[in-house]
């Protein structure tokens, strides 16, 4: 009796949550389908009914200290086997959305990225910076002159000074939000014990130990999305998720974007220490591995806008910073394009417009990183991490993902 | 007994296929049974003329139709003038059995043998019309009793309605709202029970009595005599039937102890919450501060038996409702419910939506471990077992406990008075309640003209106390119906026929007096069984008690059926041809060996079927006859005794039982095996289990061997 823990069943926090697209929430009977279907789910971490509970109780600390709303991938099998159609994968997202605005360091960021009426004033920061290095130059009333050149436009220095410095606070952002979130999670009792007949865990009991040894593993399970993959590899029946496609394309869109991050590391590396000045040519293989990442990136990036489109709720929710993330993604890299084929197209007035949009998205895409949609990033690989541990310890016992009774 | 009796053999619907029916003619020809022996394809069509041309130009007096199973075709051969015997060679001989074999056509020849027994054997009944008294008794004026009352006036039959306290209305009168009524069912409604009264009120047939309680009933459906209590002064009134509707009350707060029930202030029963609410203000106890956070708690987990049996799904909706009471106060108002199963039937299943639509009320599965509280007098509560990860404590201002609807029987002494040998009160069920068996016969208690409506029949609520009050006035109307027609009431509905007693050979034991499952019988001063006519269900159980055989209906009778027994042709010397009386129960087990039939299930054609009214009818004697005629063995196929019991008459296989004690004795004074007599259960819906059973139970006779007395 005297290990019950104090509950403080929180309102607010409950509507907030209902609030983020995930009101269907309420009819849930805590059956546990979901969990019972959910290929990510283990005995030692049971969900997503186990997140249901919470949400209905208004745990939030419960809720924010907890893993599974990132070991979560948003297959959607739970949403389709539900029995009550109480969607449980909206309320993952939701909690997603949730906690990426509450671990935001600082915390008007999470708000502004949360919230539609910010959307210009998160656009006019970078339009500012860039219009006053135009107006510096005097490029505001004409433009470079002779064959293309972005960085007549924007010198390089210029261009870095920026960035590297905007990436750096935003850096200090995501890693203040990290270890916020692992803190937590860290105060939070093992997720493991909601039944009494939920077998002892060894494996949820070392929750918050070192993550030194698991970061190779958790790294490798990033890069190959293992973790990802078995969202499609053991579906609970035959019913239409709607959402099949995603770990395929979630791992071009991710590859892609490591494409481009070492393209862009390529050339500052042949910039700054061989001074080999931009533009390269075409037929350089950092330029094409940064077209054929591109194309990847947009290539994912229209399946998943053409998806959310044509599967509409059936494929659950889609919010706010669900579709910002996408098209900003969409839009930095098309404007990417647009950019090269312009500059080779020798058309100056439409060229040097569209980099100065690109910049701007680039901008938004990557300083933006830990309040968007993006900061899954962040988040995601903090409870890989956390959870590294305990689902190292399953593996090593072989024992199957959900033993009798463990629901 | 049938003098003239004509015989009518179908060869429809593949009999013709499976036996030789010329033969069958034969066996009826020499049987002389004094009329016709007909043939016809199908006897159901335009043949059946012929049946009713014959009862009128030959004066028969019986018919016995060799055709399908007497529960088919009732109307078509129910005959004027004529008693009707059946013989089931459809069903249980063509459909069942493998065709042009011996052994199918030696028990279809036997069957009609038997059959023309039994036609011979019986006699039209004299129906017995003495009773026509044409008032219900309603006891209880809650809803169901008013609702009794109301329906029963409304078809134009007397009301006496009899309330123990100063007004009508029973609890319904205190609840502050009642569950939704109309679509979309998400709204708790006004309770109307003030118009019910009103109505009641308005209606000239009804006698209303408060401040009454019955004293003695006497009598049987059709004339019951009742003495009232009332203010002070008896009242005599004539009924014919009697509406029991004498309501719950919460269980003892003893039950709720270990919930701090007592113990802490702020811990209340749904009861008392109730009337805080009607009251108009939610408090806490202690001091009347608001009530900010209440904790529901239905009660329902284990450690709960004191009062789980009296809960059911009211407990779940009075919680809910009471949890959107709590709401009600404004937005910083929680309710939190916690429970082992919400039960939310029908369309309360809008209403439980419409709870969880609202934020500010949780709910979770959960068990209370423990209630405490502070300085403050607010309540802790320890909860287990929940889906939150580990056990939790919660703080609130009010404890309400889901308490358990007792009927109002459980604790009832002589409540109806009723003057019968076998007590004065209505039996009960396992946890209390006036009823029979909830599933099979609702409202129909043990006693006969005495019907069950509201929470003294299951756990319910209003809308379900309004709907069996009106049922249960159905029933009792039914009940003064058929009573002044001189018909059973149920199950064997308009049976015209009642035991006789052959008095002069009484040895007045008593025993028919004691095992009537209905208390029909009382005791005259020679302690001699005295029938009440209308209280009888015609089972039969006292023919099968009776040690001296004194008691025989007109149309069934221990001579009739040791007639038929002795009427089976016993092969001898033939280890492959034994020969088994199966007694069946015609209420279960006879229609499962029909859909045997009709699924073309095959069993041992060894078998002889004789569908008993129950098997408490069968008197030991009867097997005695019938391994002493020489079959080899006897199996009782009927339902499942017990406290679920699934018997049309309550008692008759629990008796039965008993009555396999002498039976067994029987056989070792005839140096008999004791495996050659069985009792098998087998429910209506189990007719695939039936080949099986025999298929067994005479394998185990063929190893036993033949029965030695055949031939004596």
């Amino acid at each position: 009796m005297a290990d019950a823990t104090l509950i403080q069943p929180d309102l607010e926090f409950k509507t907030a949550i209902l609030g983020l697209d995930a009101h269907d929430l309420s009819v849930c009977y805590q059956c546990g389908t979901c969990t019972a279907v959910c290929p990510q789910s283990t005995a030692d971490n049971p969900f997503p009914r186990k997140e249901m509970v919470w949400v209905q109780w208004g745990l939030r600390d419960r809720v924010l200290g907890n893993s599974s709303i990132w070991l979560c991938h948003q297959c959607g099998i739970c949403n389709t086997y539900c029995p009550r159609d109480a969607k449980p994968a909206n309320v993952m997202a939701a909690l997603r959305d949730y906690s990426i605005t509450h671990y935001a360091v600082p915390r008007f960021m999470g708000q502004a990225l949360e919230q539609p009426r910010y959307l210009l004033l998160l656009f006019a920061i970078p339009a500012v910076i860039f219009l006053t290095i135009l107006a510096r130059l005097g490029h505001l009333t004409s433009l470079p002159a002779g064959r293309i050149v972005f960085s007549k436009l924007f010198p390089v220095e210029d261009i870095d000074a920026v960035f590297l410095t905007a990436i750096g606070l935003s850096l200090v952002g995501a890693v203040a939000g990290g270890l916020r979130y692992w803190r937590a999670m860290r105060a939070s009792p093992p997720a493991g014990a909601s039944r009494r007949d939920a077998p002892a865990s060894e494996g949820a009991s070392s929750s918050g130990g070192s993550p030194g040894r698991h970061v190779l593993s958790t790294i490798l399970d990033i890069l190959t999305h293992r973790k990802f993959r078995q969202c499609d590899e053991a579906p609970a029946g035959d019913r239409d998720t709607y959402k099949r496609h995603v770990p395929a394309t979630h791992l071009a869109v991710f590859w892609g974007f490591l494409g481009l991050v070492v393209t862009t590391t390529s050339v500052g590396i042949g910039l700054y220490v061989f001074g080999y000045p931009t533009p390269w040519p075409v037929w350089h293989p950092v330029k094409i591995l940064g077209d054929v990442s591109g194309a990847a990136v947009i290539g994912a990036a229209s399946i998943f806008l053409w998806r959310r489109i044509v599967d509409g709720q059936k494929a659950g929710k889609s919010t706010y910073s669900d579709w910002l993330f996408l098209v900003i993604l969409g839009a930095t890299t098309l404007t990417g394009f647009l950019c090269q084929g312009l500059r080779l197209a020798d058309l100056p007035t439409l060229a040097y417009p569209t980099y100065f949009v690109h910049l701007l998205l680039i901008f938004f895409l990557l300083v933006y990183i830990p309040y968007s949609k993006f900061a899954h990033l962040v988040y995601r690989t903090v409870a890989m991490l956390h959870a590294a541990p305990s689902s190292a310890a399953l593996r090593r016992a072989d024992r199957p993902l959900h033993p009798p009774g463990a629901m | 007994m049938a003098k003239k009796i004509g015989v009518y053999i179908c060869s429809g619907c593949g009999i013709g296929h499976s036996i030789d029916v010329e033969r069958l003619e034969g066996v009826a020809k020499a049987a002389a049974p004094g009329g016709p022996v007909r043939r016809s394809a199908a006897f159901c069509l335009e043949d059946a003329r012929q049946i009713q041309a014959d009862i009128e130009q030959e004066g028969l007096d019986g018919v016995v139709i060799a055709a399908c199973s007497p529960r088919v075709n009732t109307d078509v051969f129910g005959f004027k003038g004529a008693l009707v015997e059946r013989v089931n060679l459809r069903e249980q001989v063509a459909w069942s059995h493998p065709p042009n074999e011996d052994e199918t056509q030696a028990l279809a020849d036997d069957y009609l043998r038997m059959g023309l027994v039994q036609a011979q054997k019986s006699s039209p009944p004299t129906p017995y019309t003495e009773a026509h008294e044409r008032t219900v008794l309603v006891v209880g004026g809650g809803v169901a009793g008013l609702s009794a009352a109301i329906s029963a006036a409304r078809s134009d039959f007397g009301v006496v309605l009899v309330e123990k306290g100063p007004e009508l209305g029973g609890y319904a009168a205190r609840l502050h709202r009642q569950f939704p009524k109309r679509p979309p069912y998400d709204q708790l409604a006004a309770v109307d029970v003030a118009e019910k009264i009103r109505m009641v009120r308005s209606l000239p047939n009804v006698r209303i009595l408060t401040q009454a309680q019955v004293q003695e009933i006497s009598g049987e459906p059709g004339r019951f005599r009742v003495i009232i209590q009332a203010a002070g002064a008896p009242v005599e009134v004539q009924v014919g039937a009697i509406v029991l509707a004498t309501g719950w009350r919460p269980a003892e707060p003893h039950a709720y102890a270990a919930y701090g029930l007592g113990r802490c202030p702020n811990v209340v029963t749904s009861v008392d919450f109730e009337e805080m609410v009607a009251k108009g203000r939610i408090g806490r106890p202690s001091d009347g501060r608001p009530a900010l956070r209440v904790a529901f708690l239905l009660c329902d987990g284990e450690g709960d038996d004191a009062h789980l049996p009296y809960g059911g799904n009211v407990s779940s909706l009075v919680a809910l409702k009471q949890a959107t009471y709590v709401r009600q106060q404004g937005k910083d108002a929680s309710a939190y419910v916690f429970y082992e199963d919400m039960q939310t039937p029908g369309q309360s299943e809008y209403f439980y939506r419409r709870v969880q639509a609202d934020p500010g009320i949780f709910l979770s599965r959960g068990q209370v471990r423990g209630v405490a509280e502070d300085r403050d007098r607010n309540v802790l509560l320890d909860v287990s077992e929940t889906l939150m990860g580990g056990d939790i404590r919660l703080v609130v201002d009010v404890l309400v406990l889901s308490t358990g609807m007792i009927p109002s029987t459980v604790d009832a002494d002589g409540q109806l008075g009723l003057a019968y040998l076998q007590g004065k009160d209505v039996p009960t069920t396992r946890f209390g309640y006036a009823d029979s068996n909830f599933i099979c016969f609702p409202y129909e208690t043990r006693r006969t003209g005495i019907y069950s409506a509201g929470a003294v029949r299951a756990a319910m609520d209003l809308a379900a106390s309004v709907r069996d009050g009106r049922a249960a006035a159905l029933k009792a109307i039914q009940s003064i119906e058929k009573s002044s027609a001189g018909q059973a009431v149920h199950p064997r509905v308009g049976d015209l026929s009642y035991p006789n007693f052959f008095m002069q050979k009484c040895t007045s034991c008593g025993r028919c007096t004691q095992e009537c499952p209905f208390g029909a019988l009382e005791l005259d001063e020679r302690k001699h069984p005295v029938l009440n006519t209308n209280r009888c269900r015609r089972c039969g159980i006292c023919m099968g008690a009776c040690p001296v055989q004194i008691i025989s209906f007109n149309d069934y009778s221990v001579d009739m059926l040791s007639t038929m027994i002795r009427a089976v042709e016993i092969p001898e010397g033939d280890e492959e041809k034994p020969r088994i009386l199966v007694l069946a129960c015609e209420n279960d087990a006879y229609p499962a060996l029909d859909m045997a039939g009709i699924n073309r299930l095959r069993y041992p054609s060894s078998v002889r079927v004789i569908p008993v009214r129950c098997l408490g009818s069968v008197n030991s004697i009867l097997i005695a006859d019938a391994v002493s005629r020489g079959f080899d063995g006897v199996a009782l196929l009927g339902c499942k005794p017990g406290e679920d019991y699934q018997c049309h008459f309550i008692r008759g296989s629990e008796l039965l039982e008993t009555r396999m004690g002498n039976v067994r004795e029987t056989l070792g004074r005839l140096a008999l095996e004791p495996e050659r007599v069985q009792v098998m259960e087998v429910a209506i819906s189990e007719s695939e289990k039936i080949p099986p059973m025999l298929d067994e139970f005479v394998r185990t006779i063929k190893t036993i061997g033949p029965n030695p007395m055949k031939g004596f």
